[in-house]
C-alpha cells in the first residue's frame, strides 16, 4: 500500500513538473522592450533581434505573399501586429511565445497602423481601399470598417485615446475620428491649393502628394501635417482641432519628423534635397540644409538628427544643437536603405538596410556602423517598444 | 483556380440545394397523389467520386448551407482580391562567394579557395500590382537612357537713357532668346556625363549701351551668337565617400566659384551680369579644364580649378585662369543658414601671372530674407591692354531676396540689388536692378525686371540708362 501510494505520488509529481516544464520552454520573450521586431517583405515574416546581443531570436512566418508591411508592439507588451499588404490581413503574434494566434482580414492592402494608448484598439490603415479598419484587442476581432478617407497612410491617436488622427496622402486633409464611436468626425484642411494651380494640371491633376502624418509634439497639444504637393506643413491645435498657422517648407515634404525634446521638427523634402529644420517654438523654418534623395525617414539620437537618404547609401547627419551639417555615414554602394528605429536610451539607431538583408546598427555617439545579416528577406523597417523614432514609408 | 475539392463541394451545394427544393414541394402538397407531383429537376452528371464526397457532404440544414454559401463567397472574395503574378520577382545581388584551386565554388570559406566577388541572380516571390511592376520597368530603364533636358527663355528688354549727352539709343527695344539643351547620362559608378548645347540669338542692350558688365547676363561667356554653342561637356566622378568629386573637360568655371545663393542665375534671379557674377573672376568665355571640390557635407569645402579662356588659345598653356576658393557653412546669431567663400584667381593670358580675390556670402536673415554681397579686387585683362580692376581696387554688389511669404504666388521671389564696377583706368559702373519672378508652373516662370544703369567714361561723361525688361523662362 504504502509503495503503490508512493509511486502514485511519484508519477504525479513528474507529470506536474513535465507541466510546468512546458509553458517556461515555450517563453522566449519575457521581456518586450528588450527586442527589436523587423519586418521582412519577400521572407513574409516578424524577426525579433535581441537589443543587448544582437542575436535574432526567433521569426514569426506569416503566410506566403502576404508582403508584410509594418509593425508595431501593443503599448502593453502584449502583441506583435503587423497588416499584410498583399494579403488584405491584419496579423496578431502573442509576443511571449512568438506565435502567430490571429488573422484578421482587413480592407485592401493594408500599411500603416497604430495602437491605442490604453492598448484596446488596434487601428489597420488601408490606403487602397480608403478605410481605416477597427479592431478590438480583447476580442482579438474585426469591429468596424470606418470609410471615407482618401488614401489614409497613417494614423496618430491623441494622447487620452479620445480621437485619432489620419493622414490622407490622397488629399490635403487630415481627418479626425471619435474613437469612442470609430467615426469619421471632421475634416482638417491643411492648405487650399494656390490659385496658380489651374495652370499646372499635369502637377495638380496627376498624381496627388497630400498629408502622410499628423506628428503630434511630446505634450500632444499640436500636431504637425507636411503638405506633399503644396509644400508647407500645418501646424493643428488639438484642442479645437484646426490649423492655426501654416508654415511654408521646401518642395514635395515626405512628412514632419519630431524631434524628442519638442524643441525642433525636421521635414526632409523630397523636391529639392533639403531638410527644413522647424522651431517649435516660434513655428518657422529656423535652417534649410542640404541633404541627399529620397529621404525616407529621420531619427533622432546623441543630440544629432539622422536622415536617411534611401537611394545614395547615405545617411546624412546634423547636430541639432547648432543646427549645422555634421557630415554622412556611408552605409553602402549601390543598395536601398528604408526606415529606422532609435533605442529608449536614444544612442543607437536600427536601420533596415534591404539590399543585403540586414539592420544596420548606429552609434549615434561615435557614428560607428555594426550590420547584423541573415534577419530575413528585404527588411523593410524596425520597431523598439516605446522609441519615439516608430514610423514607417 | 478553385481546386478539385473546391468543385466537388459546389456540386454538392448544388445537389443539396434541389433536394431541398424537393423536399419543400413535397411538404407543400401532401395531398398530392404520385401522378400530381412535380417532377424532380434534372441533375448536372456527377461521376462516381463526386457522388460519394457529395453523400458525405450532403447536408439539408438551412443554416449550415447558408454558412456554407458565406464562406465560399468570402474565398471569392479574397481570390478576387489577391491574385498574384505568375511569376517570381528576380534581381541580381553582389555576393561573395570562395573559390579553390579546381576552379570549384563554394559559399563558405573553404580552405585554400580565394575570396572572390562575383553577380548573382535571386528570386523572390514578392506579391506586386501591376502598376508597381510598370513603375519600376519604366523607372529602371529611364536611369540606363541619356537624360535630356532644355532650359530656354526669352529677355525682352527696352533702353530709355535718363542722363548724359544723347547716344540716340534711348528707346530702342531688344529681345534676346536662349535656348538649352542638356544632356546628362551615368556612365560608371558615381560617374556623370554631361553636355549643354546652347543657342542665342537676338540684339541685347549690350550691343548698343557698351557698359562695364553686360545688361543681360545670358551671353555672358558666350563669343558667337545665331549659331549653336557647345557651353559645356565634361565628366565627373566622385571619389572617397563621394566627398571629393573631379570634373573635367569643357567647363564653365562660374558653376563652381563664386556662388551665391541669391545672386547667381540669370535665368530665375537677377538679369544683369554684375549681380550674377564677380567681373573680377575675369573669365571671357568656357574653355577646357578641370575642377576638383571637396565637401565632406560639414562645414568647410574646398575648390581648386583651371580652364582656359581664351578661344585663340594654341596649346593649353596659354590664357590659363587658376582658382582656389574656401566655404564656410555658418549660423552666426542665430540666424538662418550663411554660405562664406573667398576664393583667389591667377591668369596669364597677358603674358604675366595677374591675381584676383573676391568673397561672396549669402545669408539668411529670416525665412523669407535672404541678403547677398559680393567683393572683387584685381587685375583683369581687358580690350585695351594691361588694365588694373578696380575703383579704389574695389568691386562690389549687394542685396536682398525675398521668397516664402512675402509674395504673392507660393513659388515666387524677388530681390533687388546694387552692384558697382571700376577700372583703374577711369571707367566706372553703377548698377541697380529690382526684379520678381512669378513661378506660374513648376516649369515656366515669368519675372519683371527694372534696371538703371549709370556709366561713366572719362572721355565722355556719364550716361545713365533705365532699362525695363521681361524674361519668360521654360524648364524640363
Amino acid at each position: 500500500m504504502f509503495s503503490v501510494k508512493l509511486a502514485a505520488r511519484l508519477v504525479l509529481a513528474v507529470c506536474l513538473a513535465c507541466a510546468a516544464a512546458l509553458p517556461a520552454q515555450d517563453v522566449k520573450i519575457t521581456d518586450p522592450t528588450s527586442v527589436v521586431m523587423i519586418v521582412n517583405r519577400d521572407s513574409n515574416d516578424i524577426a525579433f533581434m535581441d537589443i543587448k546581443t544582437h542575436k535574432m531570436i526567433g521569426s514569426v512566418f506569416l503566410g506566403n505573399n502576404v508582403n508584410p508591411h509594418m509593425v508595431m508592439m501593443s503599448p502593453d507588451g502584449r502583441y506583435v501586429v503587423t497588416g499584410g499588404t498583399r494579403a488584405n490581413k491584419a496579423y496578431v503574434i502573442d509576443v511571449p511565445t512568438l506565435k502567430l494566434v490571429k488573422v484578421i482580414p482587413t480592407d485592401i492592402a493594408p500599411e500603416h497602423l497604430a495602437f491605442s494608448p490604453d492598448s484596446r484598439w488596434y487601428y489597420q490603415g488601408n490606403p487602397e481601399g480608403d478605410s481605416i479598419s477597427v479592431i478590438d484587442m480583447a476580442s482579438l476581432t474585426k469591429i468596424k470598417t470606418i470609410p471615407g478617407f482618401v488614401e489614409p497612410l497613417n494614423v496618430t491617436f491623441s494622447s487620452d485615446g479620445s480621437k485619432a488622427y489620419i493622414g490622407n496622402y490622397g488629399a490635403h486633409w487630415v481627418g479626425v475620428v471619435d474613437v469612442r464611436r470609430h467615426e469619421l468626425l471632421k475634416k482638417i484642411q491643411i492648405a487650399p491649393p494656390p490659385g496658380v494651380a489651374r495652370l499646372d494640371p499635369d502637377r495638380y491633376l496627376g498624381e496627388i502628394k497630400g498629408v502622410n502624418i499628423a506628428t503630434p509634439t511630446p505634450d500632444g497639444r499640436y500636431l504637425y501635417a507636411a503638405d506633399g504637393d503644396l509644400g508647407v506643413v500645418g501646424v493643428i491645435d488639438s484642442r479645437e482641432d484646426k490649423v492655426v498657422k501654416v508654415i511654408r517648407v521646401g518642395p514635395n515634404p515626405w512628412r514632419v519628423y519630431m524631434g524628442h525634446d519638442g524643441r525642433y521638427a525636421i521635414t526632409p523634402n523630397n523636391g529639392d534635397e533639403t531638410i527644413s529644420i522647424i522651431d517649435i517654438r516660434e513655428n518657422k523654418v529656423a535652417a534649410t540644409l542640404e541633404a541627399g534623395p529620397d529621404m525616407t525617414g529621420v531619427n533622432f539620437a546623441g543630440g544629432k538628427a539622422f536622415v536617411i537618404s534611401s537611394t545614395s547609401g547615405f545617411v546624412y547627419v546634423y547636430n541639432m544643437q547648432s543646427l549645422k551639417p555634421a557630415g554622412r555615414i556611408k552605409i553602402g554602394t549601390n543598395i536601398q536603405l528604408e526606415t529606422a528605429t532609435t533605442d529608449t536610451a536614444d544612442e543607437k539607431i536600427y536601420l533596415a538596410e534591404s539590399t543585403n538583408h540586414q539592420v544596420v546598427i548606429i552609434d549615434a555617439k561615435t557614428e560607428a556602423i555594426e550590420r547584423v545579416g541573415n534577419v530575413g528577406l528585404y527588411p523593410w523597417g524596425t520597431h523598439i517598444m516605446d522609441s519615439k523614432d516608430n514610423y514607417c514609408h | 483556380m478553385p481546386n478539385l475539392r473546391c468543385v466537388r463541394r459546389i456540386r454538392s451545394e448544388i445537389v443539396a440545394g434541389w433536394a431541398l427544393a424537393a423536399l419543400a414541394s413535397a411538404l407543400a402538397f401532401p395531398s398530392m397523389g404520385k401522378a400530381q407531383m412535380p417532377p424532380m429537376p434534372q441533375m448536372p452528371p456527377v461521376s462516381p467520386e463526386a457522388r460519394a464526397q457529395e453523400s458525405a457532404d450532403e447536408s439539408t440544414d438551412p443554416k449550415a448551407l447558408l454558412e456554407r454559401i458565406r464562406m465560399l463567397e468570402q474565398r471569392l472574395a479574397d481570390l478576387e482580391s489577391s491574385t498574384v503574378l505568375s511569376e517570381p520577382e528576380t534581381r541580381v545581388r553582389r555576393v561573395e562567394v570562395w573559390v579553390d584551386p579546381e576552379g570549384g565554388q563554394h559559399d563558405e570559406p573553404v580552405t585554400g579557395a580565394k575570396r572572390v566577388v562575383t553577380y548573382q541572380r535571386e528570386r523572390v516571390y514578392r506579391r506586386q500590382t501591376i502598376n508597381e511592376k510598370i513603375e519600376e520597368a519604366l523607372s529602371s530603364e529611364a536611369e540606363k537612357n541619356v537624360q535630356v533636358g532644355v532650359s530656354a527663355a526669352i529677355a525682352t528688354q527696352v533702353a530709355a537713357q535718363t542722363k548724359g549727352p544723347a547716344t540716340g539709343n534711348s528707346g530702342h527695344a531688344y529681345a534676346l532668346g536662349s535656348a538649352d539643351l542638356y544632356f546628362t547620362a551615368r556612365v560608371a559608378q558615381n560617374t556623370l556625363f554631361f553636355a549643354d548645347v546652347v543657342g542665342l540669338g537676338g540684339p541685347s542692350p549690350d550691343s548698343e549701351i557698351g557698359g562695364l558688365t553686360l545688361l543681360n547676363g545670358f551671353s555672358a561667356r558666350l563669343v558667337r551668337q545665331n549659331e549653336l554653342n557647345l557651353r559645356e561637356a565634361w565628366l565627373r566622378t566622385e571619389l572617397f565617400s563621394r566627398t571629393l568629386a573631379l570634373t573635367v573637360g569643357r567647363l564653365d568655371l562660374t558653376n563652381y566659384f563664386d556662388h551665391n545663393a541669391a545672386a547667381n542665375d540669370e535665368t530665375t534671379q537677377f538679369l544683369s551680369d554684375a549681380l550674377v557674377n564677380n567681373p573680377t573672376l575675369g573669365l571671357a568665355v568656357n574653355g577646357t579644364g578641370m575642377a576638383a571640390v571637396f565637401d565632406p557635407k560639414r562645414s568647410l569645402n574646398f575648390k581648386i580649378g583651371i580652364q582656359q579662356s581664351n578661344t585663340d588659345a594654341t596649346n593649353l598653356s596659354n590664357s590659363l585662369f587658376s582658382l582656389a576658393e574656401i566655404g564656410y557653412f555658418a549660423t552666426p546669431f542665430s540666424l538662418g543658414e550663411g554660405n562664406y567663400r573667398v576664393w583667389y584667381r591667377q591668369d596669364n593670358s597677358t603674358g604675366s601671372h595677374r591675381g584676383a580675390f573676391g568673397v561672396s556670402l549669402d545669408q539668411k536673415l529670416a525665412p523669407a530674407i535672404t541678403l547677398f554681397a559680393r567683393y572683387g579686387s584685381g587685375q583683369v585683362p581687358s580690350t585695351n591692354g594691361n588694365g588694373s580692376f578696380s575703383t579704389g581696387h574695389h568691386f562690389y554688389s549687394g542685396g536682398l531676396q525675398f521668397r516664402n511669404g512675402i509674395v504673392f504666388f507660393p513659388g515666387d521671389a524677388w530681390g533687388i540689388g546694387y552692384a558697382q564696377t571700376g577700372l583703374g583706368t577711369g571707367p566706372r559702373e553703377r548698377l541697380t536692378e529690382a526684379y520678381y519672378n512669378f513661378g506660374l508652373t513648376e516649369r515656366l516662370k515669368l519675372s519683371f525686371h527694372l534696371t538703371h544703369v549709370l556709366e561713366k567714361q572719362p572721355a565722355a561723361g556719364t550716361v545713365g540708362f533705365l532699362v525695363p525688361g521681361v524674361r519668360l523662362q521654360a524648364a524640363f
